[in-house]
């Protein structure tokens, strides 16, 4: 020991090290990334051996060709044609097939490795006659083709690897079997024996010299690991550059769902406020003015005036009080939500001034989030049909459209229209809202009317 | 304003079960009933508890809250709809602190004998919530102003109610909440006989089927104003 009052004690550290190195051929991790190495291999060369066996195959039909040979144009422009048919249906075909390539060595990737590397977008389905070549418009694709090429001098890593840890443990028999196999009568001659190393190979022709050989491989056991760790590791970074959905698009995803989060979270903490409103202030203010009213009751006619006077001022103060706090609880979130937007929807028309035309059957609920969205929409523009359009009639809808599951509001009137949402806060605050969850209003206001607003959202965040 | 009125119903002692989940307002509830001299057979906190109370006590008239445990939804209204169709003899009257349209039009369905639906606000007009329980108890219908102002608006028959003067409408919202005529008049400060003619007229002119019964006036109306 050179100091014992360092910090760090560089003799045990030492020694930790060598234990690693020794311990580390035994691992389950070590298995596991050799094992990745293992199939890695042969699913890296394979988009590169695809185009070869192409070329075998075309040779092969121009051999077949030639066979049947006969009448009609000539073989060899019949193979040209079909080769040049084939090469470019594989050109089309590689971004499709660098995609499901990607799909597996994500999943090799995720159980071998525990790393986890994001699913790129879906690619965009193409319409009409360019549908064919819609393929060849897929970046994302073209990346994953890519990374099979990117890759290859990762590749070269597990392949060392692999080759490492398999010819090591070969190399650690030869002085086992050296006694059993070279044991002819004296003065036979005999070859010498080949052992591989990755620097090469050496000959040995003697027992003595299967030491060597037993100490070549250990050392190839031992730095296997290593290597396997090394080329893992190079190939899951590279994965998460070439076969992840990208820096940005990872990003979008992140805030999408952490936006998703924020927004049922606010209409979760809204409908909570709104219950702790109903059961706690509300119920008190409720019994305070049924005790006044009652105390009201008690004092009768021969009371001191200015005593009564207080008292019925307190009772009409905590009536006054009560009907303010339930509008400020119907604002925050109306409580027949919760059975529902077509009962939620049903009260708002029936507290507007205006009629109202309700057709707001759904199949199925939307998201609790969403639902609290669309009916602040429809109570705005009820509001704004109410105070701006000089309508005569609204009508509210709600339909479900498309099988991606859209929601579909519609408020409109038979008023004199103009409205606009750059002049009016309460139209841009709506398409603030819906923009919120992906949402889209459309106005359509012309002057003269009729005000037709379509509020679309999604099912579900 | 009817605290002044001839009590009528209002002296019979009734026997009561209470609905309703925060104890303050239960406890308040019953106590101000004791006042009335009325007998309070249970106070119950959800609507399981109801249905059992009402089914052992067989009360007058069930007072329930809407929103009850477990879902704090409606499961006081689903209680009360399910009293009525199994107690015809108990009144139903259903408190809240919301108006819902939806609610009163599945409470109403069919039948408006012996049910009431109030805010809580009610409540603290002491006088006027006692007539109303005493009215459906009876039988009769007790209904919110703000039920019978969303019942107006909504109505299919909003060009008849067009046609009704101011001092009709007034007339028709009043016995839509189920009142009587004294109990019209009283309100709003006119007699007995000026309630009559414009009652007649109202009938006249909504094409209603004229009747002396309150009860079944009341009915009329609600079905010509119903959703």
């Amino acid at each position: 020991m050179s100091s014992g009052t360092g910090p760090v004690n560089p003799g045990a550290g030492g020694l930790a090290a060598a234990l690693a190195v020794v311990q580390a051929p035994l691992r389950a991790r070590t298995r596991r990334e050799l094992l990745f190495c293992l199939v890695e291999v042969p699913l890296g060369l394979a988009l590169i051996a695809a185009p070869v066996a192409l070329v075998v195959l075309a040779l092969v039909w121009r051999f077949v060709l030639r066979g049947v040979g006969g009448g009609g144009p000539s073989p060899g422009v019949v193979s040209l044609g079909v080769s040049f048919l084939l090469l470019l249906l594989l050109v089309i075909m590689i971004p499709r097939i660098g995609r499901e390539f990607g799909r597996t060595h994500r999943a090799l990737a995720a159980s071998l490795l525990a790393a986890r590397v994001g699913e790129p977008a879906a690619p965009r389905r193409g319409h009409g006659p360019g549908r064919l070549l819609a393929p060849l418009r897929d970046g994302l694709g073209w990346r994953c083709a890519a990374y099979q090429l990117v890759k290859l001098p990762v590749l070269v890593v597990e392949c060392y690897a692999v080759f490492s840890a398999a010819v090591g443990v070969a190399n650690l028999t030869y002085p086992f079997w050296w006694p059993l196999f070279r044991n002819h009568a004296p003065g036979t001659h005999l070859g010498p024996v080949d052992v591989l190393t990755p620097f090469g190979v050496f000959h040995v022709a003697t027992f003595a010299g299967t030491w060597a050989a037993l100490a070549v491989g250990t050392a190839m056991v031992l730095a296997a690991p290593w290597i396997a760790r090394a080329g893992a590791a190079a190939d899951v970074w590279l994965m998460r550059g070439m076969l992840g959905p990208g820096r940005l698009a990872q990003r979008v995803a992140d805030l999408e769902q952490t936006r998703a989060l924020a927004v049922e979270d606010s209409a979760a903490l809204l409908r909570r406020l709104e219950r702790d409103l109903h059961d706690g202030a509300q119920i008190r203010l409720a019994t305070l003015a049924m005790n006044l009213g009652l105390a009201r009751e008690k004092l009768g006619e021969e009371a001191d005036p200015q005593v009564r006077e207080l008292v019925e001022s307190a009772h009409q103060g905590a009536k006054d009080a009560l009907v303010e706090l339930r509008n400020l609880a119907r604002g925050i979130h109306p409580p027949a939500l919760d059975n529902g937007l077509a009962d939620a929807l049903a009260t708002l028309a029936a507290s507007s001034p205006l009629p109202v035309d309700l057709d707001t059957a759904l199949p199925q609920r939307p998201a609790p989030a969403i639902e609290t969205i669309a009916y602040f929409c429809a109570a705005e523009l009820l509001a704004n049909a109410a105070k701006h359009s000089q309508a005569s009639r609204v009508a509210i809808g709600l339909a479900e459209t498309g099988p991606g599951g859209a929601l579909v509001l519609t408020v409109s009137d038979d008023g004199q229209g103009g409205a606009d949402p750059v002049r009016g806060s309460g139209l841009s605050g709506l398409v603030q809202r819906a923009r919120t969850v992906d949402g889209r209003v459309e106005i359509a206001s012309p002057v003269g009317g009729p005000t037709r607003v379509t509020v679309t959202l999604p099912m579900h965040i | 304003m009817s605290a002044s009125q001839p009590a009528g119903t209002a002296t019979r002692s009734l026997r009561v079960v209470i609905a309703e989940d925060a104890a303050l307002f239960r406890e308040g509830l019953a106590r101000l009933l004791l006042d009335r001299g009325h007998e309070v057979v249970a106070a119950v906190g959800d609507a399981g508890a109801l249905l059992a109370a009402v089914a052992e006590h067989r009360p007058d008239v069930a007072v329930a809250d809407i929103r009850m445990p477990p879902t704090h939804t409606d499961e006081g209204l689903r209680a009360a709809i399910e009293l009525r169709a199994g107690y015809p003899g108990t009144g139903v009257l259903v408190l809240s602190q919301y108006i819902e349209t939806r609610y009163a039009a599945r409470l109403l369905e069919g039948n408006a004998a012996g049910v009431g639906y109030l805010l809580k606000d009610r409540v603290a007009d002491v006088a006027e919530f006692a007539d109303a329980l005493a009215r459906v108890a009876a039988g009769g219908t007790a209904l919110d102003p703000e039920v019978v102002s969303q019942l107006v608006r909504t109505s299919r028959h909003a060009q008849g109610v067009a046609t009704l003067t101011p001092r009709e409408r007034d007339v028709v919202a009043l016995m839509a909440e189920g009142r009587s005529n004294a109990g019209i008049a009283a309100a709003l400060v006119v007699s007995a006989g000026v309630v009559e003619k414009h009652v007649a007229s109202i009938f006249g002119k909504l094409g209603l089927p004229p009747s002396e019964a309150d009860n079944r006036r009341v009915l009329a109306v609600l079905r010509y104003l119903g959703p």
